[in-house]
């Protein structure tokens, strides 16, 4: 068992140095590429976040969220969705994409796991990390501001949740992105619609809603802990530190539904297959 | 895990083994009138189309196998099955002893596939770029990987283009490509889904050439589908053709001519340049008194045309010769969507080594 996992492990580095090998040659093939794809993306992420920035600034915060707990919960907004870029490449995340066109196939002939594949297959260090760097500002900006305690533990903390926000996206999208095994043309860009609807509600703090519409966005929608409910956990706001593990127990349960309809989709997939292709989107 | 070492593989001849399969599709019926879309949507109309209906097939190892027949026959099927891409409604399907599905990761280690419209190699990298990731992510040793590139780069002549990218490469070139990749890690069974689609003259004939050179030298089987009968007269001894999702003929080239007719061409020139009405045979064309005919030479003799021939007219020259295998095929893809025929014809074929089998109840798809 234990040797199972460590000869995993291993082969996950080793897939990871090759497709990160890749990446640097991919970007790195000359200056233009390389800085315009930088700024594109840094823009891109920084534009997401300027609507609740300026109404923080011109309302000086948000309900009961203070200016810099919402440079906070933006921070961390940015931060746990730019998590995934570096690791979803090549429509990782949009998986409904690969499913309605027919890529998988591309997968199913290498000799690894899928699961593996998936991990491995999107790594790409430096294209993918355009995103983080405006997220890590605004969050060491704000937590500056806040005058938090910055304790190890907290960083443990803020770190555990960051990972189960990001896992809680991915698994999102995977669950709506599932659809395509079964009507692969209309749900090809299911994955993209779901992201985007997190995206577009993620930097919102939601206090003050009603509980059914609030229950809704922490279940069938989980935006709420893509950013809201953690950063009130790691703000104090909660009263309770075990509050901090609700998101990362969040994020196992939407995990194991995600894997359940993927597993699910695929032994649909080997009773019909794919009845069309389309090549692009695939190999970037 | 490594690639296994080819000492290591059991050496049974026969390596795939098809056994009463069936695969079905269901496909919802689209009607074109307004009034019909609320019922449509609420109790749509679903056609099962039988890809496969219960084949049985064999194929030994170091054969090359030509897998033909015509659109929606049911060959692209058999490859996705072949390729653990799919798994059959009923039946088995074994490659090595190995279920294609269930044991995907350990098979696709020994199987290479090339599907001649969709490419495995990085868009944006170079071809060597890509050869470098299969070696790693097949996880193929050093040495045997350096032995089969050397390989696959003097056949297929890669060098040329070893440094440029896929995206910048003819098709001829990505075909090339493609089919090296698809050997790094020493398959012994090759699946060639349509591997001349696109390509020139001389783009396909360097590849059929160095299927055959691969399937001499180092007895990789192959299995190879196409539209382009004579492509595949050339590269393979055996022809299994498949119709409506039955295997209707199995066997050699010739066997086929003569299973379903010994077409042949009759060329005759005379003084006169009214061509001769020949009984028992076709007139094609005629023009400055040469006049073309076909004739099943199963049916009738040549020196009875001939008789007939110059009782009408004084005979200068003749020629004669089999039809094109393209004609062959073309004739026969005719008569089945005429009469639909194709099991009797299968009976019919004494070569045919592979009859259908009474169908077992398919799983619904």
């Amino acid at each position: 068992m234990a040797n199972g996992l460590a000869r995993a492990l291993l082969r996950i580095l080793q897939l990871w140095r090759l497709y990160g090998a890749m990446d640097v040659i991919w970007i790195a093939r000359d200056a233009k590429t390389f800085i315009t794809w930088y700024i594109t993306d840094i823009v891109v992420n920084g534009a997401a976040v300027t609507a609740t920035l300026l109404l923080a600034e011109r309302f000086s915060g948000i309900g009961p969220w203070a200016k810099s707990q919402v440079l906070f919960l933006l921070g961390y907004a940015v931060l746990a969705s730019g998590l995934l870029d570096p690791f979803c490449n090549y429509n990782v995340k949009y998986v409904s994409r690969r499913l309605g066109r027919g890529q998988l196939d591309h997968t199913l002939i290498q000799p690894q796991p899928i699961w593996m594949a998936l991990l491995t297959e999107g790594f790409s260090p430096l294209s993918g990390t355009a995103a983080l760097l405006p997220g890590l500002v605004l969050l060491v900006w704000a937590t500056h501001a806040l005058h938090l305690s910055v304790t190890p533990a907290w960083i443990a903390a803020l770190l555990l949740n960051l990972l189960a926000s990001a896992i809680i996206i991915l698994a999102f999208s995977y669950l709506w992105g599932s659809l395509a095994f079964w009507a692969p043309r209309s749900a090809e860009e299911i994955s993209s619609s779901a992201l985007r609807t997190l995206d577009q509600l993620k930097s919102f703090p939601l206090d003050g809603l009603g509980l059914g519409l609030l229950g809704g966005l922490l279940t069938v929608l989980p935006v709420g802990f893509v950013a809201w409910y953690p950063c009130r956990a790691l703000l104090g706001i909660e009263q309770s530190a075990y509050q901090l593990f609700t998101t990362p127990i969040a994020a196992a349960i939407i995990s194991a539904a995600a894997i359940l309809a993927f597993r699910g989709g695929l032994k649909q997939y080997a009773r019909t297959g794919s009845q069309r292709y389309l090549s692009f989107g695939h190999r970037r | 895990m490594p690639v296994p070492d080819r000492s290591a593989i059991s050496a049974s001849d026969t390596v795939v083994e098809l056994t009463g399969v069936w695969k079905r599709y269901r496909q919802k019926q689209r009607s074109a009138q307004l009034r019909e879309v609320v019922r449509t949507m609420l109790r749509p109309t679903v056609r099962t189309i039988e890809a496969l209906r219960g084949i049985d097939l064999q194929v030994q190892r170091g054969e090359i196998v030509a897998y033909a027949g015509p659109n929606g026959a049911g060959k692209s099927t058999t490859v996705k099955l072949l390729s653990g891409l799919l798994a059959p409604d009923a039946g088995s399907v074994r490659v090595f002893g190995l279920d294609p599905v269930r044991d995907r990761v350990r098979y696709v280690r020994r199987i290479g596939v090339v599907f001649g419209q969709r490419t495995e190699l990085w868009w944006d990298h170079s071809i060597a770029a890509s050869y470098e990731w299969k070696r790693v992510v097949w996880d193929v040793p050093r040495d045997r990987y350096e032995r089969m590139l050397g390989f696959v780069k003097e056949l297929l002549g890669l060098d040329e283009f070893f440094h440029t990218t896929a995206r910048e490469l003819s098709l001829g070139q990505k075909m090339r490509a493609d089919l090296g990749m698809a050997l790094l890690h020493e398959p012994e069974i090759l699946f060639l889904d349509e591997p001349t689609l696109g390509l020139d003259v001389l783009a396909k004939r360097q590849m059929l050439q160095f299927v055959k050179d691969l399937n001499r030298e180092r007895q990789v089987t192959v299995m190879v589908t196409s539209h382009d009968m004579s492509d595949l007269e050339q590269l393979a001894g055996r022809i299994v053709m498949i119709h409506h999702g039955n295997i209707a003929f199995d066997g050699d080239f010739d066997q086929l001519r003569r299973a379903f007719s010994d077409r042949r061409r009759l060329l005759i020139e005379t003084a006169e340049a009214t061509a001769p009405r020949l009984a028992g045979a076709d007139l094609l064309h005629s023009a400055a008194g040469r006049h073309e005919y076909v004739f099943d030479a199963s049916e009738v003799k040549i020196a009875a045309l001939l008789e007939q021939a110059a009782a009408q007219a004084q005979v200068l020259d003749v020629e004669t010769h089999r039809a094109d295998i393209d004609d062959v095929i073309a004739d026969i893809y005719l008569r089945w969507q005429h009469d639909g025929k194709a099991q009797a014809l299968a009976t019919d074929a004494q070569s045919s080594q592979a009859q259908p089998a009474a169908p077992p109840a398919p799983t619904d798809a």
